[in-house]
């Protein structure tokens, strides 16, 4: 109904692969760029510090995983471990007075040396042996963080972010810290779309399918496999300098815990492994679920003078926040991203049938 | 006589604008060189070529032909599908004052000679290796051609044939002579003249031997500069040559609107992906049959009817008030706020998303002719918002003579006469032209030319119609093909044909009656939308022939011969039926190349059919006799049903 396709022809094979072929997804992702560049100046401060700012850092940390997980097929419990590490390696290099661009830069190759030595175990293990061999990499990163005073300060101690400046723009107040996570977050996300066309990228899908039929077509898995992960763990570590610096001001080892990665693997399965756009839906719905479900419920529960036991009142929004994610899951085993593409292609092809797969 | 001429050399007519259609080649060339000319779809993108690149190809082509033996006056046999090459070398033959022959790709080589009696063709270009074997054959049964050129090299490296070139290669010899002699570019422009033959195509033969109609440049820029004035034809449109190219209406519509109107000529990949494709070019210009069109329209049913229940149902709610609200508006009614909102509304819903599924988003001028179209298909697409018009010509008026003007379209005319056509009626009814495109005799054949044109150049058309009082033209049909039941009663079985045509389950029908008391018809199913009926009805069959007998395909077919009937004075119903076992065919002589029915062929050929379905019989056992594509004939016994048609409740 809104999508036209008469009438576009290429010239050429690359106009053939461009990322947005059609005139209306452009369309889209320009309003979308253009309200989130407004956004500081049209929404209330509240919203872009609580709501927009903590999406945008979140999913571009989750789009490292999702290269990982979507892209090469491997599973990583302990991607929390792996923002922790840049976190604080920017953080520390940051107090030791080198510029913010540069510490975000060591952060992410920090993560990506450390991240690559817990990979390794990805070239000989698979599937649930690996699972359980990232979260010890987890395990082992929080115990080490907490007992090196050098490293935390100390088991209780926090350590604050001195300030710093993009670019020249010192990163304060509500609006500069916005803007650098909205520059990063396009910046990773322009590299995720495009790496899917690159051969990089079609060498992490034929080892993500198959590694062993993968290498017999000769994509190297030795290289390819410690690539994927040196490739997440670098955007993991930076996102972490940048989460640090952005978002939380100072770092405290309890912001790194498995509940981070846990719920990391949960926005990407939710949203569609593999999807750059199910990464945002993914995050969204993690992120803002259990803030919108207890608003409706005091909302419902005001207006109707319903009264609620305390404790049911508290646990209602986590049992149907639970609900709803299995309830995705359910309707659509590949996350949110596969629901928008079926919405997609039901306009796309209007007013005849889409014939689903 | 000599031609005025263009200061930079080419020949040009009273008016200024080139009068040949090399000339108007070079004029774009210098006017507009680096404006996009040619468009080919090779291996899924598009090939441009600019005008000056069509130019210099072209020039190098004709230098080439020149070189190989081309002479002015001869012929060049063109066989192939539309490819970008052989519009080239069309207009290559062309400078030389030699002239193009297409002929329809699929001729088989038997009846090939039947198209290279005109202008000692002993060159000829192919298109594939499929044409080239075509032609080989073909001289070694009759010594014609020696030369022959072919464009697509693939599978002829190892040919050692004499007299085999490939078009490169002739284009490469041509450069050279370019290059050799500087003064040969101007001389191969201006070489053209206005009354050198443009093209010769041929009449269909529905009755007889095809003849051969030379176009002349001067007809073809005369008639293009009428239906311009007309507004018929725009300067820069977006062409979509999918046409085959022996037939006026890709020569005419395609290669001289483009060359003289500058136009962007768009060729497919391949004739299976000219939908695809179509929908990527998204044509400004857009021509098809009304064959083309019902089939279009039957894609659409067919779709429709597989879609989900909301998206069918918008559609069904949407179709019908779109076609009541045209019908009203070519009427001249006028239209309420509500409907116009509605419509604003079924815009958004449901036809500009047809529109653009088909490709047609951009159509400004659609039109639709060589045959009468049903009222149904055409409403249809005006109610989408297509400006769907009929227009009327034969070949040997470059099919450039009426044409229906829009904001005063009437469903049963075609149209009014173009600027600067002359039409009248004869006292026989049959309708005579008078215009810049008409002809000027047929190749080699006095006798039809003395009975085609009269000495002060009316064409005798062979329709019969009449003049409205408002100018539009009535065609009611073939002169000949009036014709009287024992009571007496005229009709023309076409039209009745076409009507039932719009059903998406006939594909093609002969009507019955001449000389009988009552009419009958002879039924070909469309086996894709029959079989998908019967898909859906889980109904089993196995092929063309069974799905035909079917009892329920027959309920079918009857319900719809039914629903004409309705339409028909009392006398007029079709009585009885029987649904064949096999398409017609033009291999079998059943129809002609552009598919119109040879009804004498169709009666003699089933006549035993024929008989049953007067002799009150039931079924009738038919010995079928079959040509297969190879030229060999066999035989197959059929059991037919023949059905009495109830009348539609």
């Amino acid at each position: 109904m809104f999508f036209r396709r008469a009438g576009i022809s290429h010239t050429r094979y690359q106009q053939e692969r461009q990322l947005w072929p059609l005139p209306i997804d452009r369309l889209t992702v320009l309003a979308v760029l253009a309200f989130l560049i407004a956004a500081p100046f049209i929404l209330d401060r509240l919203y872009i510090v609580s709501y927009l700012l903590p999406l945008i850092i979140w999913s571009s940390a989750a789009l490292g995983l999702n290269l990982l997980m979507g892209g090469a097929g491997q599973i990583h419990l302990g991607y929390g471990a792996v923002i922790g590490i840049g976190a604080y390696t920017a953080v520390h290099m940051m107090r030791a007075g080198i510029p913010f661009e540069l510490a975000m830069i060591g952060g992410g190759l920090a993560a990506g040396a450390i991240g690559i030595v817990f990979g390794a175990s990805a070239l000989r293990i698979k599937g649930l042996y690996l699972a359980m061999a990232t979260l010890a990499m987890q395990y082992i990163v929080d115990f080490v963080i907490v007992q090196f005073p050098a490293i935390s300060g100390g088991s209780q101690a926090s350590l604050q972010v001195p300030p710093v400046s993009f670019l020249g723009f010192p990163i304060q107040g509500d609006r500069t810290p916005y803007y650098v996570a909205l520059f990063i977050c396009a910046m990773i996300t322009l590299f995720m779309l495009n790496v899917r066309r690159t051969s990089f990228g079609r060498a992490l899908v034929a080892i993500r399918e198959k590694d062993y039929a993968a290498s017999i077509i000769g994509v190297d898995p030795f290289r390819y496999k410690l690539l994927a992960f040196w490739v997440s763990s670098f955007v993991g570590g930076l996102m972490g300098a940048v989460l640090a610096t952005c978002y939380y001001r100072a770092i405290s080892p309890d912001q790194f815990h498995l509940d981070l990665s846990i719920q990391l693997v949960a926005m990407v399965i939710v949203g569609g492994l593999g999807s750059v756009l199910g990464v945002f839906f993914g995050v969204s719905l993690i992120l803002f679920a259990p803030i919108l479900l207890n608003q409706t419920i005091a909302l419902v529960a005001d207006t109707t003078g319903l009264t609620l036991p305390m404790d049911l009142r508290a646990h209602l929004p986590l049992m149907l926040y639970g609900g709803l994610i299995m309830g995705f899951l359910l309707l659509e085993p590949l996350g949110l991203a596969k629901i928008y593409s079926n919405i997609r292609n039901y306009f796309l092809v209007w007013p005849f049938r889409h014939s689903r797969q | 006589m000599t031609a005025p001429s263009h200061p930079s050399g080419w020949p040009v007519t009273d008016t200024g604008i080139p009068a040949t259609l090399v000339a108007a080649l070079a004029r774009n060339a210098a006017e507009s060189g680096r404006t996009t000319a040619f468009r080919e779809r090779e291996y899924g993108i598009w090939r441009e070529w600019t005008w000056a690149q069509v130019l210099d190809e072209v020039l190098a082509i004709a230098a080439g032909f020149e070189a190989i033996g081309l002479s002015p006056g001869q012929a060049l046999t063109v066989v192939g599908d539309n490819r970008a090459a052989i519009y080239f070398a069309m207009l290559a033959a062309n400078a030389l004052r030699a002239f193009p022959v297409p002929v329809f790709p699929d001729v088989p080589s038997g009846e090939f000679d039947t198209y290279m009696r005109f202008g000692t063709p002993d060159m000829a270009l192919a298109e594939d290796q499929e044409q080239v074997d075509k032609l080989l054959e073909l001289r070694e049964r009759i010594g014609r051609p020696s030369t022959i050129v072919y464009d697509d090299p693939r599978g002829l490296s190892q040919y050692t044939q004499p007299g085999l070139i490939a078009l490169s290669e002739v284009a490469e010899k041509g450069r050279a002579r370019l290059n050799a002699d500087e003064a040969l570019r101007a001389a191969l422009i201006a070489r053209a003249r206005p009354e050198d033959i443009a093209v010769i195509l041929y009449s269909s033969g529905t009755t007889g031997l095809p003849k051969g109609i030379p176009l002349r440049h001067r007809n073809v820029v005369g008639g293009m500069a009428n239906a311009e004035k007309g507004g018929y034809f725009r300067q820069g449109d977006v062409l979509f040559a999918y046409l085959p190219n022996a037939w006026v209406g890709d020569f005419v519509f395609t290669l001289c609107a483009g060359t003289l109107l500058r136009g962007s000529i768009n060729i497919p990949e391949r004739q299976e992906t000219a939908l695809h494709d179509l929908r990527e070019v998204a044509p400004t210009f857009y021509l098809a049959a009304p064959r083309a069109w019902d089939a279009m329209l039957t894609r659409i049913q067919v779709g429709i009817a597989d879609s989900t229940p909301l998206k069918r149902r918008l559609f069904n709610y949407f179709i019908p008030r779109a076609i009541d609200l045209e019908r009203r508006r070519l009427r001249g009614e006028p239209v309420s706020l509500k409907d116009r909102l509605l419509h604003a509304l079924g815009n958004v819903l449901v036809y500009a998303p047809l529109k653009d599924y088909l490709g047609l988003s951009r159509a400004e001028r659609a039109f639709t002719g060589g045959e009468a179209m049903g009222e149904d298909t055409f409403l249809f697409f005006r109610a989408l918002g297509i400006r769907l018009k009929q227009f009327y010509g034969q070949t040997e008026t470059c099919a450039l003579t009426a044409a229906q003007v829009e904001g005063a379209v009437q469903i049963n005319t075609v149209g009014r006469a173009m600027p600067g056509v002359e039409v009248d009626i004869a006292d026989n009814g049959e309708i005579m032209i008078r215009s810049a495109s008409v002809f000027e005799g047929y190749a080699d054949n006095d006798k039809a030319t003395a009975e085609a044109l009269t000495p002060d150049g009316w064409l005798h058309t062979g329709d019969a119609g009449y003049l409205e009082d408002d100018g539009d033209l009535v065609v009611l049909g073939r002169v000949s093909e009036l014709v009287e039941t024992a009571a007496g009663e005229r009709f023309i079985p076409t039209f009745i044909e076409n009507r039932l045509k719009f059903s998406a389950y006939i594909r093609n029908v002969a009507v019955l009656g001449a000389g009988r008391a009552d009419l009958a018809a002879i039924v070909c199913i469309d086996d894709t939308a029959v079989g998908y009926w019967a898909e859906q009805k889980s109904i089993s069959y196995s092929s063309y022939a069974e799905l035909s007998q079917l009892p329920q395909v027959q309920d079918l077919v009857e319900r719809e011969i039914a629903r004409v009937n309705d339409l028909q004075p009392d006398h007029l119903k079709i009585r009885r039926f029987v649904n064949l076992h096999k398409d017609f065919d033009a291999d079998d002589g059943e129809v002609t190349r552009t598919r119109k029915l040879r009804r004498k062929v169709i009666e003699t050929n089933y006549a035993p059919l024929v008989e049953a379905l007067y002799d009150g019989s039931t079924a009738v056992t038919f010995d079928a006799t079959i040509t297969y594509e190879d030229g060999r004939k066999g035989s197959l016994r059929r059991d037919l049903t023949v059905r009495e048609v109830q009348p539609w409740t």
